[in-house]
């Protein structure tokens, strides 16, 4: 299907295409394959969790949806959701979002909605030609709704940019582990939330310019070599204890969960008051785990190198393997002199809220305050959020021996 | 008559007398469980695992869903999944899986002091996201590991590739059986343990199919209970001691025109877990207003045998293609089948708070299942085990709504 075929489908029923000479598609699950979709001339653009979204999923969807899965639904269905050709939903990651899928297939019947499903065990070479398979399939769905094929030299062009991306908002999560202070946590999460919407070039010059501002700053305070260590070491998610300035100000909070948006984290610190700086990593699907995600490699078979990049990525609760999350966990919270760690719940989120009591005896052990913060993207009970916060921030004290 | 005999007649609904051998199987199974962890050779399996597998290689199974159902049939889901919440885990999760931990947490203060300690969590995704989680928790607080065999969600036909990824799950869970428990596999004990496990399952299906008999030889709380063998004892002797019993006794209400219940008057189709904590009383009260159960689509989910020249292959074509690892459009053919099949009048979806898998869907799937049959259905919300989330008499207004229109 043409883009003029498409904007010629669309009506108030529909999701509306761009206005622009691109089509997107829009992804709800972090480790979209956006190679592969920027191969075939779509824009992939991350569809967020929005507040002050009213609710309009109950015709369709119980209370008991996660409230990820409500949002976006009610987004869709008030028509409020932001201009997209096509929807790219995960399988195999959670039950909410693989029956949500099925869900907006009947009542958005003519939405163009693909499915995407994920190996969920650590099946080492078989997960990865299993996933380059899925791949395969989608880049030939994409080609028949679209009439656009798979290209190399586009392949190319999308690796080449997420690999800029992803080294740059790298540099600047392990910066902030060195000196908070040096960029604030919203300026972050903006900039990787400006890529995610909108990968292009513009987007990440923008992160780069950023990074590269960082680097001067940390280089006139001779900090620069330590965040190029962290950064190397986060890569290869294995830490030693941090070179840290004297006199680093405290307390250090880092922050953990699975689809929470950053963007609303930093909603509920400007609101209960709480200095942005006190917030050193956080460990969000749309945060760290995504940054982190190591680079497709070129000059291979591209559903195969980009299968292999996104089984890399980092410490997602939906798939296999609690006890390596757990090591990581300690390690970040040892070695980055980490004084608190907030667990994010999202509300009927089940990785989320599975994972959060063995998150919060992990980190306990090492003796680290741990609050946990249930939250939903409508950001109900802020008030009691904000007031939780500022009493988790009150009670902490800075580790011994720091 | 005797007045034992007219105290029987009495009630709304037959007793099956193969009730009693159940329970002596049932008692049997458990405590060869207890015995196998002893030995060190206990695995807990979710109800969608390809159980065959550990059968075959000599290692016991237990099974932690069924555990859930007797703590929900014991009423005191409340109280277990408690303990899994003063570890943290929210009330907002699966009550199998609370009340599952929270029976590892005080095994002393639960049902038959908790199900026996396990060497291995061997959990399949076929049948909902959750267990994997789920079986981190009991691995963090038993020390026992977790292998999962990975069953990738299918839309229509199944992809070589989704065929092939299992196929290496399948290859994966053998070495991890040989590991864990230094046993090994046998391509001709798997087939024998095969050919056991499809005997049960044909017995179980033709007790199943007899129920499009009018009456009903069968309401959905005899098959939610006869359903126990096919779960927990498939590839052993005494699951089809147990079906061909039932099966006998089935034909027979046939034969001589006897139906589950005394007065039967309005068929249904069951969606979803019953809500064990009030199986009797709920079922049983409907029994008193003339409605029977000739079907569910959770009983008829265990359905494949192995079979073939290839029994790997076999297995993944099994455990791949259960009820719930097909999309809403499959589970939607399958009602009306059912509907069809088994001449139903209406259909009552049970939203089970507890199992998203299982239960989002069903407001629209309602909706595609009356426009497609012309029945009339009902969702009703609850939970299988955590009976705090069951508001009775919310439920009962609904369903008279329902049933007004039969009358």
């Amino acid at each position: 299907m043409s883009y003029e075929q498409v904007t010629v489908q669309s009506n108030s029923q529909t999701l509306k295409p761009t206005v622009t000479d691109r089509l997107t598609m829009g992804y709800v699950y972090p480790h979209a394959p956006l190679e592969i979709i920027m191969a075939h001339g779509l824009t992939p653009t991350l569809v967020r969790a929005r507040p002050g979204i009213a609710g309009a999923f109950e015709a369709s969807l119980q209370t008991f949806a996660c409230s990820y899965t409500r949002n976006l639904f009610s987004q869709r269905a008030n028509d409020q959701m932001p201009a997209s050709s096509a929807l790219l939903f995960p399988g195999n990651t959670c039950d909410s979002l693989l029956n949500v899928g099925d869900i907006w297939r009947v009542r958005f019947p003519d939405d163009i909605i693909f499915r995407l499903t994920y190996p969920a065990a650590n099946q080492g070479e078989a997960a990865v030609h299993y996933l380059a398979d899925e791949l395969r399939s989608l880049s030939q769905s994409i080609e028949a709704a679209f009439g656009r094929p798979f290209s190399e030299e586009e392949f190319r062009d999308a690796a080449g940019l997420t690999r800029q991306f992803r080294s740059a908002a790298q540099f600047l999560y392990a910066a902030r582990v060195v000196s908070p202070q040096v960029l604030r946590y919203s300026k972050l999460a903006a900039l990787i939330h400006t890529f995610l919407l909108s990968p292009d070039q513009k987007s990440a010059n923008e992160i780069t310019n950023a990074s590269t501002q960082v680097q001067r700053a940390l280089a006139r305070s001779r900090l620069l070599d330590s965040a190029k260590k962290i950064q190397e070491q986060l890569i290869k998610r294995h830490l030693t204890p941090a070179a840290l300035p004297h006199g680093a100000k405290s307390p250090r909070i880092a922050i953990a969960g699975g689809m929470i948006d950053p963007g609303a984290i930093v909603a509920l610190f400007n609101a209960a008051g709480i200095p942005e700086d006190a917030l050193v990593m956080d460990l969000f699907s749309f945060g760290f785990k995504t940054v982190f995600t190591p680079p497709c490699e070129v000059g291979r078979d591209p559903f195969d190198s980009v299968a292999r990049s996104i089984l890399a990525s980092p410490l997602e609760p939906t798939q296999e393997g609690l006890g390596v999350r757990l090591a990581f966990l300690k390690d970040v919270v040892t070695n980055l002199a980490v004084d608190g760690l907030i667990v994010c719940e999202q509300s009927f989120c089940d990785p989320d809220e599975f994972e959060a009591p063995s998150l919060e005896a992990e980190a306990s052990k090492s003796g680290v305050a741990v609050m946990r913060l249930p939250i939903d993207p409508e950001l109900s009970d802020r008030e009691r959020l904000g007031v939780r916060l500022q009493s988790f921030l009150e009670t902490i004290s800075p580790r011994s021996g720091r | 008559m005797g007045q034992e005999e007219r105290h029987t007649e009495e009630k709304v609904y037959r007793q099956l007398r193969a009730n009693s051998l159940l329970q002596e199987i049932m008692l049997r199974y458990m405590m060869e469980g207890q015995a196998a962890s002893e030995q060190g050779k206990l695995a807990w399996v979710t109800s969608g695992f390809p159980v065959e597998i550990p059968v075959t290689m000599g290692v016991n199974v237990s099974y932690p869903e069924q555990y859930g159902a007797i703590i929900g049939s014991q009423k005191v889901g409340p109280e277990i999944c408690g303990f899994a919440e003063e570890l943290g885990y929210s009330q907002e999760l699966c009550s199998y899986a609370r009340s599952s931990i929270g029976s590892v947490r005080y095994p002393e203060k639960s049902p038959l002091d908790g199900l026996p300690k396990p060497q291995a969590l061997l959990a399949c995704n076929n049948i909902c996201g959750t267990v994997l989680r789920w079986y981190d928790a009991v691995s963090q607080m038993t020390g026992a590991p977790v292998f999962l065999f990975d069953t990738p969600p299918t839309e229509g036909d199944q992809p070589s590739h989704h065929r092939e990824y299992v196929r290496q799950s399948v290859l994966r869970l053998i070495d991890f059986l040989s590991r864990t428990f230094h046993t090994s596999f046998s391509e001709e004990r798997l087939r024998k343990v095969g050919e056991l496990s499809g005997e049960a399952i044909d017995l179980w299906t033709r007790s199943l199919k007899a129920c499009r008999n009018r009456p009903s030889p069968l309401n959905c709380a005899d098959r939610f209970l006869a359903m126990a063998p096919i779960v927990a004892l498939r590839g052993t002797e005494p699951a089809i001691e147990f079906y061909q019993a039932l099966l006998e006794e089935v034909q027979e209400r046939v034969s001589q025109g006897l139906g589950a219940i005394r007065d039967e008057r309005i068929r249904l189709l069951w969606d979803d877990i019953p809500p064990w904590f009030t199986i009797f009383r709920f079922f049983n009260g409907l029994a008193a207003r003339g409605v029977v159960f000739p079907a569910d689509t959770y009983t008829h989910a265990w359905s494949g045998s192995l079979a073939g020249a290839d029994l790997l292959d076999s297995v993944v074509s099994v455990y791949s293609n259960v009820y719930l690892n097909k999309g809403l459009e499959a589970k939607v053919d399958k009602m009306c089948e059912l509907i069809k099949e088994y001449s139903l009048d209406g259909f009552i979806m049970f939203s089970v708070r507890s199992c998203k898998r299982y239960s989002l869907g069903q407001l629209v799937s309602k909706e595609l299942v009356m426009e497609r049959t012309g029945v009339p259905g009902v969702v009703i919300e609850g939970d299988m085990v955590d009976s705090r989330l069951f508001n009775d008499a919310q439920i009962q207004t609904r369903l008279d709504a329902l049933l007004e229109m039969f009358l």
